[in-house]
């Protein structure tokens, strides 16, 4: 349906573009469409493709669909959180172990921690153990990595940390689950000057419109590097710690944009062969409220001084700041060091909520070039008047799944690259 | 995954038509059609076409949308420079985004260049493909006109699918005789009708190759998915008695090489085909055994687009297989030309 404000880029939102991107297949997830940043690949025993994923909120948990097919995609588990205050939001999976965080919606409630699942028979999930993180001052896990098949990095808070402002509850922690069935704490780190007994002093803040704490997002640790996790720090920047001694864990790199941009800083992805970091912010204003929310190039040969040198070209502000919901940038593929997954140096992913996901030709780091991206038209009965893709994740075999973070689901796309 | 090159280009289709052909009329019902949304079309003269009461907004000077959802889009400077703006307006988010280009061609205007800019412009190479040459033929007066004008000729030589029109005017003997003309010149076309400008968009897309991956719209672009099959001789008699047109200058001719080729020998073999009758070659368009593997080519002068490597044989059929539609050239000539540079190669 056309009217005469089409012509405006902002009244576009029901209009699917798309630019070198075809959907191959897409799933409402039964009516619960709505998905948070959790989004990973199980190869089954008997061969199939399982994509898991986290919903945003209550109340469901997660949702298994099997994408041997992508064109047929079909949802084969869905599960029920126990109450309407937790969500699930991030999940990872290694073989056939998956990790699916809890987190409450105030503080000192349960189930606020993470849960393990046996999913060989992906159809019925077996929960082995429950780590809980709950407490006076936690809200439990926000985000998982966990690649390895045996450590889970967790941005959490703990039952007894005691931040000094409320927002700087999720610290980076450590949690061994060599075996599974007894998850143990082995390290944490959380920004000097946040907890309540630190010597150095608090943090500066943003100014309030843009203050969203001091806590831990995305606690990245790959196996070319086994002893960095690269932290989106959120307002603190972008962090990387040596974790070598996870009883002693300290900071080699710093590298913050903000003051003056809007903080947020979401996720660091080191690209090991060139020496670069992509870092990404997360938007969490509507209608461009905290623009401009970026993709950034940093270029990581000296840990001690990281130096951006460049951003991905943003999606035209007029075309979506005001189309409705989040507009700018979110999750990245995370070249999840996993057979299942695409692992690139020069292309990257990156979903940017109104305008869609994207995909960047980084060959030229002080140059980057968008080369293709898929902007869904609204999703029914959409609350913010416009798509907005949440998360992530491209396969070994090249397909893209993007998901909504309200009702639209789940998006399979090829690149046409 | 392997990357499918085509599956990322926007289509665009081609409506030629001599002057007469009712392309106006055609055009002017195609804007209102209710499926038209997302489509943008070009349009030499906007002036012709009586849109202003159905224009929802201008967005530029020269796109304006139509409440189906269609752009229709002038030609400004050149049609390059159009295509190039569409495209960068598309990207931006400044016009409403669309899946397909239809460009209308002014009825004195040889088509040959439109197609050669898709395939010799790098940028517009890159983000634009020929989807098909859509031409209209005057059924009432086709016959006269492709005795006296070259044009129509030229036209019907370039088209992927043919709609004859102003039917009414005609007879069915007449137009016998026409659909005979027009296979005489170019035997692969798709011979359609189209009564008062009533078409429907369907009609006019879907016609090349959308993808490198073959299945049965491969031999559907390679017209293999017709009773007809390569090897047989158009049909004749008619036409040898048609007025004024006792021997077409223009031909289909349809070779097949059953040895494979190497791709410095088949790429050889057509850069001195154009050398020596470059002028003369109207269209180009087959399936090519690259050392075992099916590579499709297409040209249209003597300007080609990059050849496109499929995923796999669209058939049991390995052989190469090109039609050639040209202007005094014999089957023989053709033929032994490329047994020779096969022979110098070797």
């Amino acid at each position: 349906m056309n009217t005469p404000e089409m012509m405006t880029p902002k009244n576009r939102a029901q209009q699917t573009m798309a630019h070198n991107m075809t959907l191959v297949g897409h799933h409402e997830l039964d009516g619960f469409g709505g998905m948070g940043e959790g989004i990973a690949m199980q190869k089954t025993d008997d061969g199939r493709r399982i994509l898991w994923m986290a919903h945003e909120s209550a109340p469901k948990n997660f949702t298994g669909v099997d994408v041997t097919d992508p064109k047929s995609p079909r949802v084969i588990v869905q599960t029920e959180l126990p109450h309407m205050k937790v969500r699930s939001n991030s999940l990872d999976v290694v073989g056939n172990l998956m990790v699916v965080a809890n987190q409450t919606k105030e503080v000192n409630m349960k189930p606020a921690g993470f849960n393990v699942y046996d999913i060989s028979i992906p159809e019925q999930p077996k929960l082995i153990s429950h780590f809980d993180c709950s407490g006076p001052y936690s809200r439990g896990v926000h985000a998982v990595w966990f690649v390895d098949g045996k450590t889970v990095h967790i941005a959490s808070g703990a039952p007894d940390f005691q931040p000094h402002n409320a927002k700087d509850d999720q610290i980076y922690r450590i949690i061994d689950i060599s075996n599974p069935a007894m998850p143990v704490e082995t390290g944490r780190w959380w920004y000097p000057g946040t907890r309540v007994g630190d010597t150095t002093p608090p943090p500066p803040r943003l100014p309030e419109q843009f203050d969203t704490g001091f806590r831990a997002h995305n606690t990245n640790v790959f196996p070319q590097h086994p002893n960095r996790a690269y932290v989106g720090y959120i307002d603190g920047g972008a962090i990387v710690l040596d974790i070598s001694k996870p009883s002693d864990i300290k900071m080699v790199s710093h590298w913050n944009h903000s003051p003056p941009f809007n903080g947020f800083t979401h996720t660091v992805l080191p690209l090991f062969e060139r020496g670069l970091w992509v870092v990404s912010d997360e938007c969490v204003q509507d209608d461009g409220k905290d623009w401009p929310k970026l993709v950034w190039m940093v270029d990581a040969r000296s840990d001690a001084n990281p130096v951006p040198i460049s951003t991905f070209p943003a999606p035209p502000y007029d075309a979506f700041a005001k189309r409705g919901g989040r507009f700018g940038a979110h999750n990245l593929h995370e070249n999840l060091p996993l057979p299942v997954s695409f692992q690139s140096e020069t292309l990257i992913i990156g979903t940017f909520f109104n305008a869609g996901v994207r995909v960047y030709d980084t060959s030229n780091p002080y140059q980057v070039e968008e080369v293709a991206y898929f902007v869904p038209g609204t999703p029914r009965l959409a609350p913010a008047g416009a798509v907005q893709l949440n998360d992530v994740f491209v396969d070994d075999r090249k397909l893209v799944y993007t998901m909504d973070r309200f009702g639209g689901g789940l998006y399979i796309l090829e690149m046409n690259l | 995954m392997k990357r499918d090159p085509l599956a990322g280009k926007i289509p665009v289709s081609l409506i030629t038509g001599f002057l007469g052909s009712g392309k106006t009329t055609l055009i002017t019902r195609l804007l209102r059609h209710p499926d038209m949304n997302r489509v943008a079309v070009v349009i030499n003269e906007i002036g012709e076409i009586g849109i202003d009461n159905d224009l929802v907004k201008m967005s530029s000077e020269n796109v304006s949308l139509l409440a189906n959802g269609c752009l229709c889009c002038s030609v400004r400077t050149d049609l390059q420079e159009t295509l190039r703006e569409l495209f960068g307006e598309r990207r931006a988010g400044q016009i409403p985004d669309f899946d397909r280009v239809i460009i209308e061609t002014t009825g004195l205007a040889d088509p040959a260049p439109v197609i050669q800019t898709l395939a010799s412009d790098t940028m517009l190479g890159a983000h634009y493909r020929l989807d098909g040459v859509i031409t209209l033929v005057d059924a009432a007066n086709a016959l006269t006109q492709l005795a006296e004008f070259p044009e129509p000729e030229h036209q019907i030589a370039l088209a992927d699918r043919i709609f004859l029109t102003k039917c009414d005017l005609s007879t069915e003997p007449a137009m016998a005789e026409l659909t005979t003309a027009i296979a005489l010149i170019n035997p692969r076309a798709d011979i359609r009708r189209c009564s008062q400008g009533e078409i429907d968009p369907s009609d006019l897309i879907g016609i090349g190759l959308t993808s490198a991956r073959a299945g049965n719209d491969t031999l559907h672009f390679l017209g293999e998915l017709k009773s007809r099959s390569v090897d047989d001789t158009p049909p004749a008699y008619l036409g040898q008695r048609l007025p004024a047109r006792h021997d077409p200058a223009v031909k289909t001719l349809s070779l097949r090489f059953d040895a494979p080729f190497t791709w410095a020998t088949f790429s050889a073999a057509m850069e001195l085909v154009i050398s020596l009758r470059g002028k003369d070659l109207l269209r180009v368009k087959g399936i090519v055994n690259v050392e075992g593997n099916p590579v499709v080519v297409q040209g249209v002068g003597h300007v080609f687009h990059p050849p496109l490597p499929l995923d796999r044989w669209p058939s049991a059929d390995t052989g190469s297989r090109v039609v050639f539609i040209t202007r005094n050239i014999d089957e023989a000539s053709l033929r032994s030309l490329f047994q020779a540079v096969s022979l110098m190669q070797a």
